[in-house]
């Protein structure tokens, strides 16, 4: 991708400071479909563990010093509720063997995070720096003095995915997207919910204000039992 | 025992027993007895199980009715009427409840003028329109005779108060039985009469229907089951004493080398003259768009015949418009009305003496129910006209006259035990009261539908309303009944569930539009799943404009309309009506014939004098299917019902394999299915579907062996193979939403929200993951695969024209082409598609992957 990125399944390892940055877990999702009268059984968390648990085995011998998982770490606005508690403090848990400190970035949906940050002793901030290299949510714009000192931005909120289409049959996949934002790099990371796969990029309009611009030469990367280099969006867009 | 009732009453017997205010009545009324009256009468009179099959206009209601009011009357007169409900009727339609309180009021009213008194009988209507304080009403002040819909039916059960006045009712009458008895509302009320059943044990059931077959059938699913045999039931069949006066039409004598334009202004000629012709004509489209397109084309071709008196009725008009219909027609102000379905059941809308079927009603018993809707009164002529419109259509209207006359009824399949409508009804019942688990069994299998119901599925659905498939910490959000195995009983859980019941009641489910806009203005609806099949630049036809799709917000599609690209993806068939088996292979019999005439060398004389004689067509239409099969013979051969005629041809894309399996669309679903799984099982990829009633295709970019793919399959491993073949479709997906929300595992309305559409649609693809993670047997998946093969397809057709392949019963022959067929042509032009996954996601995703590579020759940059 980048020298100084690499994409590990739905993670970005920063490898120049050992920093692995993780985006949009919604954890407490199913709760919320449940209040709605969807009556969809537990299932998510489980997977996000063992998923994670991969991503900490593939990288076997790099030592994470941070953690940092930028935005919307739980799904519901307003006040956490139960499931979003307990799973927090257990996803919380299980990071922390696997680093030195975790770092939260703020997301749209992490208006509360004050109670579960103090319990766990982790930072809560609305962007970071790691050198030239701004991570953050991306749910909007920073003021310019931010942008400024920033080479290379990184984005969740979007939850991108691509729908690959051949003749009738169309699969989705959740993506990175690499492009450019006021000629600064722009990295858009996939989601780690797991009970859906996100935002259609070829078909649904962007969320996020960073992205409402010209997509078609973002390179877009899959994320399957690899990763796979489509190259730009445009090319998704003619008939194979 | 169920047994037709061979003889009729005499007037004498039924007057005996009438009281003389209501003979006075009647006979200031009606002349005499009508013929269903003399039959009917004295069973409903004497309390035995009846079911009347008869055309709409035959006095069926009254005949029902007419015993009951006879005694109401009697014991008003006698000072003995009791305070309480003595019959509840059920019609599937709010519209025909409220006729029918008119129905009874007048007749009341005219009988209280004779007997110069009140006599105080009272009839009230409870739907889902009655208002809180009409409610309560009738709690204080029972009507005699309560008029309901099934939903409304199921709500009483489950309420208190108001089941203390559901016992000792003596009839309930189920109207318009044909419309409920073939899907999952007449299920669902197959259990509401049975657990009314239990609150007034010696009630007895009425069914009025509409042509329909098989009668014995019918009559079980009316009355159910005691002591593991059926109940005793009388069926009167008079479903042909009205007289018909049935045509097929062709708007142009040559139907194939015609232009589109000129076919157009020819039927609309052809309408407009039926027209002109007649009083008051009804006409039936098969789809909604295509009701409005016929109304705006006749205004716009004739702008002074129709102004203010034409009209259009369906499903998706509102209430008012429709009502708004009714009453003009009623009133005579309508010289036409332009229908999809929604005018087929018997509200009462005045005179018309002329339907018109546009397109095959592609079933004997619907062209019946729909012509009857012309000539009310029982001694009018029920007059219809098919116009149809291409070849197939004009063979297949031509062979279904032939039944109608011939009195074949094409038979109705009524599904059996739902797991889901029988989840819902569980947790009614449960909601009522605490009640034994086998107690409960033996409750459900006395519903025909769900007699023969096995006790581990029973069980399976207990357990999913026990929420035993979740964590015991979570259990108490998804349990809706406790089952206490040491006790046995079984009762209901959560202080909110007797209102998520009422408020999620019903097995009918909700469309999925998708609204389609060009900026702001909206231009249509396209169905969800065809949105799914979309993505950014693809052109597609929408009420017959060309549109490009931009993107998709929420359940809005945006489009432009500044296209001049040919279509890239086909048009979407929704799930129209399929053709019923039984008129297919009618067709399939006629092709026989047809073929050995052709091969013993007749003449053209002779054999369009037999097609003259067997098909009641007149003489275009005789010279038109002449034509049309030699052409066929000539070119290929023809396919009948006891040859399967496997046609392959390529184009410069891809290559064709045409199976000529004339079997109607939903054993072609299996069929094509079954044969596409074996195909791409061998082959390891995609192949393409493409399915209509009169057979199907299979394509690929390599080349097919259809017929060994046939012949590898076996009748006895046909539903597994289809299992696996469903797995990954839209169709199952979109059935387990409707499965899970009959199930109340989503629910529509919540916490006093009703749910998007859009939204239960994606959260039910998150359901189903989710529970074909606990099993890949979860009682709803496992009904929503049911309802797809049996219901939506005909798996059991499909096995029976299979084995009688492996009998060599139906021989399989294999033909080559260069250009499709005559027969192929409609088929490939207007076959339905889908695809047969066979590649697992991740080899899709790889294969797509290289094939990104190489085209645009990127080098791996991936670290």
């Amino acid at each position: 991708m980048e020298s100084n990125l690499k994409i590990i399944d739905l993670g970005l390892l920063i490898k120049d400071q050992n920093i692995l940055v993780l985006a949009d877990f919604h954890i407490g999702y199913e709760e919320a479909l449940n209040k709605q009268g969807i009556l969809v059984p537990k299932f998510q968390f489980k997977d996000v563990i063992k998923r994670l648990g991969n991503i900490f085995s593939e990288l076997k011998k790099i030592k994470i010093d941070k953690i940092i998982i930028n935005g919307d770490i739980k799904h519901e606005f307003g006040r956490i509720s139960e499931q979003e508690w307990r799973e927090t403090l257990r996803l919380l848990d299980f990071l922390e063997k696997h680093c030195k400190e975790i770092i939260l970035v703020k997301g749209n949906h992490d208006t509360i995070l004050g109670p579960i940050a103090k319990k766990k002793k982790v930072s809560v901030v609305d962007y970071y720096f790691a050198g030239d290299v701004l991570i953050m949510h991306g749910h909007r714009i920073p003021n310019k003095n931010i942008l400024k000192k920033a080479k290379t931005i990184i984005i969740g909120h979007e939850h991108p995915v691509v729908s690959l289409k051949e003749d009738i049959r169309t699969e989705k996949f959740k993506c990175f997207l690499k492009g450019k934002y006021k000629r600064k790099k722009l990295i858009v990371m996939p989601s780690f919910c797991l009970a859906t796969e996100g935002t259609d990029i070829l078909k649904e309009k962007p969320l996020s204000p960073f992205l409402e611009q010209d997509l078609r030469n973002f390179e877009v990367f899959v994320v399957a039992d690899k990763v796979y280099d489509f190259g730009k969006l445009k090319n998704l867009n003619q008939p194979l | 025992m169920i047994e037709f009732k061979e003889r009729s009453n005499t007037e004498k017997e039924i007057i005996n027993v009438m009281n003389p205010l209501v003979k006075k009545w009647f006979f200031s009324r009606f002349k005499e007895f009508s013929l269903p009256q003399l039959y009917g009468i004295m069973e409903v009179h004497s309390r035995s199980n009846v079911l009347i099959s008869a055309p709409t206009g035959a006095t069926k209601t009254l005949t029902a009715f007419l015993s009951i009011l006879n005694e109401l009357v009697d014991s008003a007169e006698k000072g003995i009427l009791e305070d309480k409900i003595y019959c509840v009727y059920i019609s599937p339609l709010k519209a025909l409840n409220y006729d029918i309180e008119v129905n009874l009021k007048e007749p009341l009213k005219q009988i209280e003028e004779i007997a110069g008194k009140k006599l105080g009988i009272k009839v009230a209507v409870r739907t889902g329109d009655t208002t809180p304080s009409e409610r309560s009403k009738m709690l204080k002040n029972p009507p005699h005779i309560l008029i309901t819909t099934p939903e409304s039916l199921a709500i009483l059960l489950s309420t208190i108060k108001f089941r203390e006045l559901l016992r000792n009712i003596e009839w309930c009458i189920v109207d318009e039985i044909h419309a409920l008895a073939d899907n999952k509302r007449g299920i669902h009320l197959s259990l509401s009469m049975e657990r009314l059943q239990r609150l007034s044990q010696y009630i007895c059931r009425v069914g009025l229907s509409a042509t329909i077959s098989p009668l014995q059938d019918v009559a079980k699913f009316l009355v159910g089951f005691e002591n593991g045999k059926p109940r005793d039931c009388k069926i009167i069949n008079v479903q042909f004493i009205k007289k018909m006066d049935l045509k097929v039409l062709s708007p142009v004598p040559d139907l194939i080398n015609t232009s589109h334009e000129e076919m157009q202004d020819a039927m609309y000629s052809l309408i407009d003259k039926l027209i002109q012709d007649h009083k008051t004509t009804l006409i039936f489209t098969n789809t909604r768009a295509a009701t409005e397109r016929v109304v705006d084309h006749l205004k716009e071709s004739f702008p002074k015949n129709y102004t203010e008196n034409i009209g259009a009725h369906h499903g998706s008009l509102s209430k008012t418009h429709r009502h708004d219909v009714e009453n003009k027609l009623r009133e005579g102000k309508l010289k036409v009305v332009v229908s999809s379905t929604s005018l087929e059941l018997g509200i009462d809308i005045g005179y018309i003496d002329l339907v018109i079927l546009l397109g095959s009603p592609k079933s004997v018993a619907r062209a019946l129910q729909r012509c009857g809707r012309s000539g009310h009164k029982l001694h009018d002529i029920s007059k219809g006209r098919i116009i149809v419109l291409n070849r197939d259509d004009l063979v297949e209207c031509a062979v279904l006259l032939k039944s109608a006359i011939e009195e074949k009824i094409d038979k109705i399949h009524i599904p059996k035990n739902c797991l889901d409508v029988l989840a819902q009804q569980i947790y009614g019942i449960a909601i009522a009261q605490k009640i034994h688990i086998n107690d409960l069994f033996s409750l459900i299998k006395k519903s025909y539908c769900f007699n023969d119901l096995k006790r581990v599925d029973f069980r399976e659905v207990i357990d999913y309303l026990c929420g035993k498939y979740t964590s015991l910490e979570d259990r108490h959000i998804y349990a809706k009944i406790w089952h206490d195995e040491e006790t046995g009983m079984i009762g209901r859980r959560g202080r909110l569930a007797r209102v998520i019941y009422m408020t999620n009641i019903g097995t009918i489910p909700d469309e999925t539009f998708v609204i389609v806009k060009v900026g702001e203005q909206t231009i249509g609806k396209i169905d969800e799943a065809f949105l799914e099949k979309m993505k950014r630049g693809d052109v597609f036809v929408l009420g017959g404009s060309i549109y490009e799709f931009l993107y998709s917000k929420g359940m809005v599609a945006y489009v432009s309309s500044s296209v001049n690209r040919p279509p890239t993806i086909p048009s979407w068939v929704s799930e129209s009506l399929p053709l019923s088996f039984d008129l297919a292979l009618e067709i399939g019999r006629f092709r026989r014939y047809m073929e050995e005439k052709f091969l013993k060398k007749q003449s053209k004389e002779e054999i369009i004098k037999f097609i003259n004689n067997y098909l009641y067509v007149d003489v275009n239409g005789a010279n038109a299917i002449f034509n049309y099969f030699q052409e066929q013979y000539f070119y290929a051969e023809i396919p009948s019902i006891k040859k399967l005629l496997v046609e392959s041809y390529s184009d410069n894309k891809r290559k064709y394999c045409i199976f000529h399996s004339l079997y109607g669309r939903r054993v072609n679903d299996v069929l094509s299915r079954a044969v596409a799984f074996a195909i791409s099982r061998v082959q390891h990829r995609d192949v393409e579907i493409g399915i209509s009633d009169n057979g199907f295709y299979i394509a690929s970019g390599k080349g097919i062996n259809g017929v060994k793919a046939l012949k590898i399959l076996k009748s006895d491993k046909l539903e597994l193979v289809l299992h696996m073949a469903i797995e990954k479709t839209e169709v199952l997906k979109r059935r387990f939403r409707h499965c899970a929300t009959r199930a109340l595992m989503i629910l529509r309305n919540y916490n006093g929200r009703k749910m998007r559409v859009g939204r239960q649609q994606v959260s039910s693809m998150i359901l189903m993951s989710a529970v074909k993670r606990i099993s890949t047997n979860f009682s709803i998946l496992k009904e929503a695969r049911r309802e797809v093969l049996q219901d939506l397809m005909d798996i059991e057709n499909a096995k029976l024209i299979l084995k009688q392949v492996e009998e060599k019963k139906i021989r399989v022959n294999q033909i080559t082409t260069s250009i499709p067929s005559p027969f192929a042509l409609n088929l490939v032009m207007q076959g339905h598609l889908d695809v047969m996954r066979m590649e697992d996601k991740m080899e899709f995703l790889r294969r797509m992957h290289q094939m990104t590579l190489a085209k645009i020759g990127l080098k791996h940059r991936m670290e």
